[in-house]
């Protein structure tokens, strides 16, 4: 699978994972796979989420007590998992937010007189 | 928030099933909407199902991990692990059992160790306050071990010191008791009333000594029985309580059974019964015995309990200004008396100047545990090339989506699982080593207790060592196998090339450190054993072989003195004429035994000296005038003594070269006259202020190692049984046929003559100087390193074959070419054996250098030998290399047998 890759796509930065299903659920709840298509929909399918490592990131959401989850009915009358955005979760999002902001100024900091050169 | 994580956790294993169903249907759930799209978009329905679950990426991984989140799920692949690696190892039974063995020799000797080390330093006293209970004796010089305290000065102490909540006493005794016509010889302590209370312990059974019960003199004639005698004895009956025993021949009333945890203050033997001291007097009927007022009777072994807060140190400085006080009032006994105070736990088995038991376990400890690393080691290297075996499973379970901390895990839980059976079998090792050092009889009839007893402490240790021995022997297979490249490993089809010179490395490794290791702990081996050869090359002053020791004591059936005196002479007599016998005489006590006796000495003529107004002392022995030729001991002028010294004739005794020295010098000792004093002088008269009468010295005799082996002789002096009775005699028979045969002879005599009288301490000369105050220490020491180097030697020696066979059968190609270009048998068992000599060699010089470094702990045991030893280095680097090349051998001469064509065709 991993050969048919686009080239452009990029693995996520561990821990940043955690963020984007934060960001993903300001929008409405929603279940797994929703997550995981607006994920790749929103980066205009720059960023690749392995399905499957979205679950434990949804578990340890739920731990953290930033996101409940409750069982429900899809469009498509299918039984899913539907997330919610805790408040702890909401002020979770804007620290990691503003922290991951930081973050991309700094490097784009270093990185920019290089590419002026 | 972690509060609340940890909640969640808990919920979530309490509802234990949900949430891997609700997880499973989660990801079901997912999987049909990924497809339903995929449909919707125009693939055909297979490969819509294919890209839903490529899209999702590896499942069971994905189950595993969120279950992982939940918690619960390390104690379920705990279990998984332990299945999974009892299965491993049932498959492999030949490593298996290698594997264990290995590790319950290690473990064994660490078990013995530690469990020698608890009973000597670590195990406190089953009573109350037992941390804050100190030994407390006494000492005339800083650099000698300080002794026991006699009666008056232990009251001075007792009255005057405020630094303990009080102090009580023990005085060991051998005694005889006698219940229904059989005697018994018995070890007891005399103790005071307050004993049993300050140790806050309670009877088993009936009641102990009340507080004032027998502390004045002939009073309290009661016995409290010690409870494995109770048992031993009268076979734990309970109707014991009330009924009359015989205590050296005066009755007296069993009033109670210790607690079965107390085995009396003493450490090495368990204590048969406790009597009021007021009673000593009453059966050691001596009328010139003055047992509570003579400050040169030292008997007493004191124990104190310091009060909260003062430490030892402050204690002895408190006694030490009471001492000064006693020595102006009493100088003749008391001159130069130092109090010690040392805390109970390092006052094992005798006080000392300096405890040696924390250096001898440390050093012990540290010998076991070199043995113990190089046996891990062994395993080590057994799961290496098990491993190497496994690669393409461990290959398997990785691509399957175990994850590289779990398969560590599984090959720790694998190695865990090897050392937990070792535990159990070190366990039994452990057991049996002390079993035989019980067996060592260094304290004759009366049995050591070495009482292996798993308490907490040896659990802990044990199970810490076995710990660290499963880690140890697991961590560096489980590392390089779970870090192999998986790919390459499938690809290759389980032949195993990668990692080939990293493995190498880590074998040799390994191996070299097992070769230092064992190097350190055979060197410390050498040393002890040449320790042993030198103690043993020390002119006793005696022969010690051929002779048979028989011990009796006729006080044990109540024989009054001239009974005794008539039995002995017709048992000596009958003795003499035993077919074998050479001579035969009688004594008090034996050299090197573990009783003796001693007092204070008067010359006549010579004031006290000036600056030590403290009389001198000396140990003495009663003999019959056989004695020197039986022992063989040469008398350097005047003469042995003979029939003619009667109890009417005039006292007379021969001294030894140190006493002739040290109280007449640059005179004859002979013809010069001294006397004794102290209640157990051998001379009976109340005249002259408490001494005896003059004695007169018709001999001297050569110095002996008698009261200890290693220190020079000091005074001794030897009198005639006829003009000093005591009623513990000791037959001497020197013989011309193997001494042991002679055993059940002599006993059938002495049945002859009274078929009740108990003989005891049966042994030769050559069992009794191997004893506590004689080589024994020598003999479990040097046993005990010889036993740890040989295994170290073997387990090292089992290391270099194994990674020399290994690297024979890798070479195989290699060796096969040589063979097929010309190469000789000769040249490939050089090449072979070059390899081990390059391992061998490194290990003997890093362990060479560490043990220069370790071993300088060994310097204070050592007697006439240096721990760098030269001689001994060379000569166990010779023995290490010299059985490591023969191992080498049989790898070194297979190869050689390498037929090229089959070596080549292999490619």
């Amino acid at each position: 699978m991993t050969k048919q890759q686009p080239r452009d796509r990029i693995e996520l930065v561990y821990g940043s994972l955690d963020m984007l299903v934060l960001r993903t659920l300001r929008w409405g709840p929603t279940h797994g796979h929703g997550i995981a298509k607006s994920i790749e929909r929103m980066s205009e399918e720059t960023l690749r989420v392995e399905h499957g490592s979205l679950y434990p990131a949804l578990q340890r959401l739920q731990q953290e007590g930033w996101i409940t989850a409750e069982w429900g009915v899809s469009k498509n009358k299918q039984r899913a998992k539907y997330y919610h955005l805790t408040a702890a979760g909401r002020r979770q999002l804007v620290a990691e937010t503003s922290r991951w902001e930081r973050y991309v100024r700094a490097i784009s900091g270093v990185l920019r007189p290089a590419q002026t050169s | 928030m972690t509060l609340r994580r940890e909640l969640s956790k808990l919920g979530a294993v309490l509802r234990r099933r949900k949430p891997a169903e609700d997880l499973e249907e989660e990801i079901r759930s997912h999987l049909a909407m990924e497809e339903q799209e995929n449909l919707e978009s125009g693939m055909p329905p297979d490969e819509a199902h294919y890209a839903a679950l490529r899209r999702f990426g590896n499942v069971a991984l994905t189950q595993e991990r969120s279950r992982e989140m939940w918690g619960w799920n390390s104690i379920e692949t705990l279990w998984q692990d332990v299945r999974y690696g009892l299965r491993m190892l049932r498959k492999n039974p030949g490593f298996t059992i290698a594997a264990v063995l290995t590790l319950a020799l290690g473990i064994g000797a660490n078990t013995a160790i530690f469990s020698l080390g608890n009973v000597f330093m670590f195990r406190p006293l089953p009573v109350k306050d037992a941390d804050r209970l100190a030994v407390v004796a006494v000492q005339y010089h800083a650099d000698e071990d300080p002794g026991q305290l006699s009666y008056p000065d232990y009251q001075d102490y007792r009255k005057q010191a405020d630094v303990f909540t009080d102090m009580t006493f023990y005085d060991l005794n051998l005694s005889g008791l006698g219940y229904r016509g059989h005697a018994d010889r018995i070890i007891m302590a005399y103790v005071p009333s307050n004993f049993f209370t300050m140790l806050g312990l309670h009877p088993a059974l009936g009641r102990l000594i009340a507080p004032g019960e027998g502390d004045e003199p002939k009073t309290g004639p009661v016995v409290v029985l010690g409870h494995s005698y109770w048992l031993r004895r009268f076979g734990g009956d309970p109707g014991v309580i009330g009924r009359s025993v015989s205590l050296d021949g005066q009755l007296v009333a069993v009033i109670g059974v210790v607690p079965q945890e107390f085995k009396g203050p003493y450490n090495l033997v368990e204590l048969d019964a406790y009597a009021p001291i007021g009673s000593h007097g009453m059966t050691f009927g001596d009328p010139h015995k003055n047992f509570f007022a003579d400050r040169s009777d030292t008997e007493l072994r004191v124990l104190a309990s310091l009060k909260r807060g003062v430490t030892s140190k402050q204690a002895e400085a408190a006694l030490n200004v009471i001492a000064q006080r006693l020595a102006q009032e009493y100088p003749e006994t008391n001159q130069g008396q130092i109090a010690r105070v040392i805390p109970e736990r390092l006052a094992r088995p005798e006080p000392a100047v300096e405890s040696y038991m924390p250096l001898v376990t440390t050093i012990f400890l540290l010998m076991v545990g070199l043995v113990l690393l190089v046996a891990c080691f062994n395993v080590a290297n057994l799961q290496l090339a098990r491993a190497a075996a496994r690669e393409r499973e461990i290959a398997v379970r990785a691509a399957l989506g175990a994850a590289r901390a779990r398969l560590l895990r599984q090959m720790l839980t694998e190695s865990l699982l090897l050392a937990m059976a070792g535990a159990v079998g070190g366990a039994v090792v452990g057991n049996w080593v002390i079993r035989c050092l019980e067996r060592l009889r260094p304290l004759g009839d009366f049995a050591l207790r070495l009482a292996f007893t798993f308490d907490w402490r040896v659990f802990t240790y044990v199970a810490g060592v076995t710990l660290l021995a499963g880690i140890v022997a697991g961590l560096a297979p489980a590392l390089r196998s779970s870090r192999a490249n998986l790919s390459d490993t499938l690809r290759e089809g389980g032949r195993g090339l990668i990692g080939y010179t990293q493995r190498h490395w880590l074998r040799n490794g390994l191996v070299i450190t097992q070769v230092a290791g064992s190097l350190i702990v055979l060197v410390a081996a050498g040393l002890f054993t040449r320790s042993l050869t030198n103690a043993e090359a020390i002119d006793l002053g005696y022969d010690p072989h051929h002779v048979l020791n028989v011990n009796l004591d006729p006080k044990l059936q109540g024989y009054d003195q001239p009974h005794a005196e008539a039995f002995f002479q017709e048992l000596l007599r009958r003795a003499k004429a035993l077919p074998g016998v050479e001579s035969a005489s009688l004594a008090f006590s034996v050299p090197l035994g573990y009783y003796g006796d001693g007092t204070t000495v008067y010359v006549e003529g010579q004031a006290p000296q000036p600056t030590d107004k403290r009389l001198p002392g000396a140990g003495y022995n009663c003999v019959t005038p056989d004695y020197f030729s039986t022992m063989r001991m040469k008398i350097v002028s005047g003469r042995a003594f003979t029939d003619a010294d009667t109890s009417t004739s005039q006292p007379v005794a021969i001294v030894n070269e140190t006493m002739a020295e040290q109280l007449w010098p640059h005179q004859d000792a002979v013809g010069q006259r001294f006397s004794m004093g102290g209640s157990e002088g051998p001379f009976k008269s109340e005249t002259q202020g408490g001494r005896g009468p003059w004695v007169t010295v018709v001999g001297v005799v050569r110095n002996a190692r008698v009261q200890g082996l290693l220190d020079a002789p000091g005074n001794f002096f030897y009198v005639p049984q006829t003009q000093n009775y005591k009623s513990t005699h000791v037959l001497q028979l020197r013989t011309s046929v193997p001494p042991q045969s002679l055993i059940i002879p002599t006993e059938a005599l002495v049945r002859e003559l009274d078929p009740n009288l108990p003989v005891y301490d049966v042994m030769t000369m050559e069992q009794t100087v191997a004893g506590a105050n004689g080589y024994f220490l020598f003999k479990i020491g040097a046993a005990f390193a010889a036993s740890l180097g040989a295994l170290g030697l073997i387990l090292a020696v089992v290391g270099v074959y194994g990674v020399v066979s290994y690297g024979a059968s890798q070479r195989q190609h290699e060796i096969g070419i040589r063979m097929a270009l010309g190469a000789r048998p000769n040249s490939v068992l050089a090449l072979v054996i070059r390899q081990a000599v390059v391992l061998v060699a490194a290990g003997i010089g890093i362990g060479a250098l560490a043990a220069l470094g370790v071993n300088r702990l060994l310097a204070s045991l050592l007697v006439g030998v240096t721990s760098y030893d030269p001689l001994t280095f060379i000569s166990v680097s010779g023995l290490m290399l010299a059985v490591a090349l023969l191992a080498c051998y049989i790898p070194a001469h297979r190869a050689t047998k390498v037929d090229p064509m089959v070596a080549l065709r292999h490619e």
